[in-house]
């Protein structure tokens, strides 16, 4: 999977530095502007593949460097500003911005937006599916393939699996698969987790896949 | 105009005549004049007089009725002295431009404390979105650090962040004309912003999230839709009993659609139900059960529910539920259907 670059246009150091940091943990290549008014000469050098932009920067103002940029540029916009009055968002969505999100933002919102504007920007056409051992998990139908039996998984179900995937050989706690849940808009509690994952391996061993989730004593799961 | 005190006023002019009166009887009585002649003098003498007084009466009594009309038709009362007709007695007329001055000094008062109200607003909004700022940064902080230590932290970040909104609302509330941005939005897109804006305070206390999700879709504005939500969410979990659990669903009727947050909290006496969305009503519950209930929260959803032409209700049963009604646009649909 290609590794997507982020433009970060924000003035605050300790935002700047922490949003460079935190993308960077969920799998992106993040990159600065500290002199800004280099940021049009580096939107042209690096080519990012998205551009958080705040309204507010010393110099020119945000809406005027989003409308400069698409004149040479359809690179996806996402406004992040602490004003959020709705003059600014239509102006914001005028000038050619994809997004517009208010601080403080909630991580996971942010997340989203920019993972659904890459995925509709730049079309990879390709099913996801991730295998271990000898399964297959199909993302976007929702299913578990393990010699040629399938097995239908509800959307709860789906996402503590690919979590549980994804970090294949590692233990993860409920904490955190709760935690990934509600980024995902499902809001599951400690007893909804337990319920789902021993529906989970319900319908794992009637294809004949057993013991494939173990639980690890007060830690949580791996596979 | 009061005319018994009107006509008590004019004792001394009758005594005056009176004794005008009695003194001509005495003087012409002396000079021999024949009775006939004196009644006549008198009678003369009373009839003028009577009917100068009766006349200017009548014409003072329709001046001020018409002064006092024109005030009450009047939107703007303040604004007589710049309406009024320039009176001619030359009394009158200091009372006209005393009443001009007069007007003229609480304008520059009222105007100069309105300036002040709107100069404070506007630091206020403005502190507000810096105050932003450092917020944004320690959520960030507390995201990339996660530990039990940074999920309380977030926790009490998004109170602040839910206090710091409700600020920013109550003053744009004033004049929130200039900040609508009606769009087509699905409402659970805003259940979920909401939720996600309140998501470690929800798990701090393990509150149950059930969603009866469908994609109805208003015609409203995000961004107060999304502040309402928080404000009850909030409200929620603040009143929250044993195993507090929240539920969101919609409901249809007529050309209706609400949205609908029902907990099982400890919910809302039949007393306090009718006064909760008055502005710093705090129910019996509210007091006891929170040292900090403002009774701003609900007072400012019902404000812009009405602005925004939402109905808000709320109803304490075995749930408490908020219903938030919004009207389906025929038009619309029939125009883009």
């Amino acid at each position: 999977m290609a590794v997507y670059k982020i433009m970060i246009v924000e003035d605050d150091p300790v935002i700047r530095t922490e949003l460079k940091n935190m993308l960077r943990g969920n799998g992106y290549d993040a990159i600065t502007v500290s002199d800004f008014s280099q940021t049009i000469n580096e939107v042209r050098e690096q080519s990012p593949h998205l551009i958080l932009l705040d309204i507010r920067l010393p110099g020119k103002d945000g809406f005027s460097l989003c409308s400069e940029i698409r004149t040479f540029s359809d690179v996806p916009i996402v406004f992040v500003t602490g004003c959020n009055t709705d003059m600014d968002e239509l102006n914001s969505i005028m000038l050619g911005g994809d997004a517009y999100i208010t601080k403080p933002y909630n991580t996971a919102i942010l997340l989203a937006k920019i993972a659904s504007l890459l995925k509709r920007a730049y079309p990879t056409g390709n099913q996801e599916v991730i295998p271990y051992r000898n399964t297959l998990l199909h993302l976007e139908s929702g299913r578990l393939e393990f010699h040629g039996r399938q097995i239908d998984l509800t959307k709860t179900e789906l996402k503590i699996l690919y979590y549980l995937y994804k970090n294949a050989g590692k233990i993860c706690s409920r904490n955190d698969l709760i935690d990934f849940l509600w980024d995902n808009q499902l809001y599951a509690d400690d007893n909804a987790l337990s319920v789902n994952v021993n529906r989970i391996r319900d319908k794992l061993a009637s294809i004949g896949l057993r013991d494939f989730i173990q639980t690890r004593h007060r830690q949580g799961y791996s596979i | 105009m009061n005319g018994k005190l009107y006509w008590k006023q004019k004792i001394p002019l009758l005594i005056l005549n009176g004794a005008g009166m009695a003194a001509l009887t005495v003087f012409l009585l002396l000079n021999g004049i024949n009775s006939d002649s004196l009644i006549l003098i008198l009678s003369v003498w009373g009839a003028v007089l009577a009917g100068y007084l009766t006349g200017a009466y009548l014409l003072r009594k329709s001046q001020m009725d018409a002064l006092l009309r024109l005030t009450e038709q009047l939107e703007e009362r303040y604004l007589l002295p710049e309406v009024m007709e320039r009176p001619a007695r030359a009394d009158d007329q200091v009372f006209y431009r005393l009443l001009k001055l007069v007007g003229k000094a609480m304008l520059e008062q009222v105007s100069g404390a309105k300036r002040e109200q709107a100069e404070y607003r506007e630091y206020i909004e403005q502190w507000i979105h810096e105050i932003k700022t450092p917020i944004t940064a320690m959520k960030l902080i507390c995201e990339n650090h996660r530990s039990n230590l940074s999920k309380d932290l977030l926790a009490e970040l998004e109170q602040i962040t839910h206090y710091t909104e409700q600020a920013l609302f109550y003053a744009r509330s004033e004049q929130p004309e200039k900040d609508y941005l009606v769009r087509e939005i699905r409402l659970f897109d805003v259940v979920h912003q909401a939720i996600a804006e309140n998501r470690y305070l929800l798990r701090q206390y393990s509150v149950q999230i059930v969603l009866t999700e469908t994609d109805d879709s208003v015609y409203s504005d995000e961004k107060w839709l999304c502040f309402i939500l928080d404000q009850l969410i909030v409200n929620a979990v603040k009143y929250r009993t044993g195993s507090p659990k929240i539920r969101f669903y919609t409901e249809h009727g007529g050309n209706e659609v609400s949205l609908c947050i029902a907990d099982n909290g400890m919910g809302i006496t039949a007393g306090d139900l009718p006064r909760i969305f008055e502005k710093g009503f705090t129910g019996e519950n509210g007091r006891s059960a929170s040292q900090d209930a403002t009774g701003i929260g609900l007072y400012l959803c019902k404000r812009l529910c009405d602005k925004l032409g939402i109905g808000l209700t709320a109803a304490s049963d075995e749930e408490t539920v908020f219903q938030l009604s919004f009207h389906i646009n025929d038009l619309v649909h029939q125009v883009q259907g």
